[in-house]
C-alpha cells in the first residue's frame, strides 16, 4: 500500500515535472520572439491587417499609376498639339512678314536698280515733272519691281506723286527735290530693259537732254513707308 | 517531492528553450495563449495534489487539450474577427486565480498548524 502510494506519488510529480519542462520551454521561446521582434506599431497588428494594409496601398500605387499614365499621355498630347501649333505659328509669322514686306512696313534689301535723274539747266526744256516719275515708276512695276522708293520715299499701293503749283513735287505727303533718285528692287536686266531700249521712258528723257542714269546695285536698301496706314472706311 | 520535480522541469525547459530556433511572428499570438492554457494546467494539477483528487488522464488531457482548444479558438476568433483568445485569457486566470488561492489558504493552513502544535507542546 504505502509503495503504492510512493509510485504514485512519483508519477504524479514526474508528470506536473514534465508539465513544467513544457511550459517553460514553450514560455522561453515565446520570450524569444516578443524580444527579437521590434515593437513597433506594426507589431500590434496582425499579419491579416498588414496584408489587407498592404492589398491597399498595392492597390493605391497601381492608380496613381494608372493616372500617371493617363497624365503623362495628355501631356503628349498638347505637346504635340504645341508643336503643330509652334508650326501654325511659324507659318502666319513667315506670312505676316511677306506681307509687311510688299505692304512696305519693313526695311527691305535686294538686288535691283537706282535711276538718278537730273533737271538740265537748260531752260527751254521743262523740268522733271511727277508724271514722269509717275511713268517709270509704272515701267519699274511692269518689270516686276518689288519694292520701289524715290528719294527714301517708298512707294506703296495708295502712295501718291503728284505736283503741286508746277513748283515741287510731292510724294506720300512729302516733299521731294532733285535728284530724284528712284531705287527698285527686282530682276536687274527687266527692270533696266523696261527702262532703257525702244520705247524706254528714260531714253525718252534722255533724248529730250535729261541727265539720267541707271545703276546697277547688288544691294538696293529701301526704307519701310513712314505713315501710318490708316484704316477708317473699309470693312 | 513535487517541489523538485518542478524545478527540474523548469531548469531543463529553460535550457532547452534558449536553444530553440526562432519562431514566426505569426504564431506568437497562438503560442501566448497555449502558454496561458498551459499555466492554468500546472497550477490545476498543483492543486489537485493538493487536496488529493490528482487524476494523471485528467492531468494530461487537461493539459494540451486546454491548449490546442485555445489556440484552435484563437484562430477561429481571428477568421470571425472576434478576439476569442480574450474570453479564453480571462477564463484561465480567473482559474489560476483560484487555484493559485486555494493552494496559498493550504499552506498557510499548514503552517499555521505547526505553530500552534509547537505552542500546545511548550505549554
Amino acid at each position: 500500500m504505502k509503495a503504492n502510494i510512493k509510485k504514485g506519488k512519483i508519477t504524479i510529480a514526474i508528470a506536473i515535472g514534465i508539465a513544467c519542462f513544457a511550459l517553460v520551454f514553450v514560455m522561453l521561446m515565446q520570450f524569444k520572439i516578443v524580444n527579437q521582434t521590434d515593437i513597433t506599431a506594426i507589431e500590434n497588428m496582425r499579419e491579416t491587417e498588414l496584408r489587407t494594409e498592404l492589398a491597399n496601398w498595392k492597390a493605391k500605387y497601381e492608380e496613381t499609376e494608372l493616372k500617371y499614365e493617363e497624365i503623362r499621355e495628355k501631356i503628349d498630347e498638347y505637346k504635340e498639339t504645341k508643336q503643330s501649333n509652334e508650326e501654325t505659328e511659324k507659318l502666319v509669322d513667315d506670312e505676316l512678314e511677306q506681307v509687311n514686306m510688299t505692304l512696305g512696313k519693313t526695311y527691305v534689301e535686294g538686288e535691283g536698280i537706282e535711276v538718278t535723274l537730273r533737271d538740265t539747266e537748260n531752260e527751254e526744256i521743262s523740268k522733271i515733272s511727277s508724271s514722269d516719275l509717275l511713268v517709270i515708276v509704272n515701267a519699274l512695276k511692269l518689270a516686276g519691281a518689288e519694292a520701289i522708293s524715290i528719294n527714301e520715299e517708298r512707294i506703296v499701293n495708295m502712295s501718291d506723286i503728284v505736283t503741286i503749283n508746277d513748283t515741287f513735287i510731292k510724294v506720300n505727303g512729302q516733299r521731294i527735290l532733285a535728284p530724284y533718285i528712284i531705287k527698285a528692287i527686282g530682276n536687274q536686266t527687266y527692270l533696266e530693259s523696261a527702262l532703257l531700249g525702244n520705247g524706254g521712258y528714260v531714253d525718252e528723257l534722255k533724248k529730250i537732254g535729261h541727265d539720267v542714269s541707271i545703276v546697277k546695285i547688288n544691294k538696293v536698301k529701301i526704307n519701310q513707308y513712314n505713315d501710318e496706314i490708316k484704316i477708317k472706311y473699309m470693312e | 517531492m513535487i517541489a523538485i520535480a518542478i524545478l527540474i522541469g523548469c531548469v531543463l525547459g529553460a535550457i532547452l528553450g534558449m536553444n530553440t530556433p526562432m519562431i514566426s511572428y505569426t504564431y506568437s499570438s497562438y503560442l501566448a495563449i497555449a502558454i496561458i492554457a498551459a499555466l492554468d494546467s500546472v497550477f490545476g494539477g498543483i492543486t489537485s495534489v493538493i487536496k488529493k483528487n490528482f487524476d494523471l488522464k485528467i492531468f494530461i488531457t487537461g493539459f494540451f487539450g486546454n491548449a490546442i482548444l485555445s489556440i484552435l479558438l484563437t484562430i477561429l476568433g481571428e477568421k470571425l474577427n472576434v478576439d476569442i483568445y480574450l474570453a479564453a485569457i480571462v477564463v484561465f486566470v480567473g482559474r489560476m486565480f483560484t487555484n493559485l488561492a486555494i493552494i496559498r489558504r493550504y499552506y498557510v493552513d499548514k503552517w499555521s498548524n505547526q505553530l500552534k502544535e509547537k505552542n500546545e507542546k511548550k505549554d
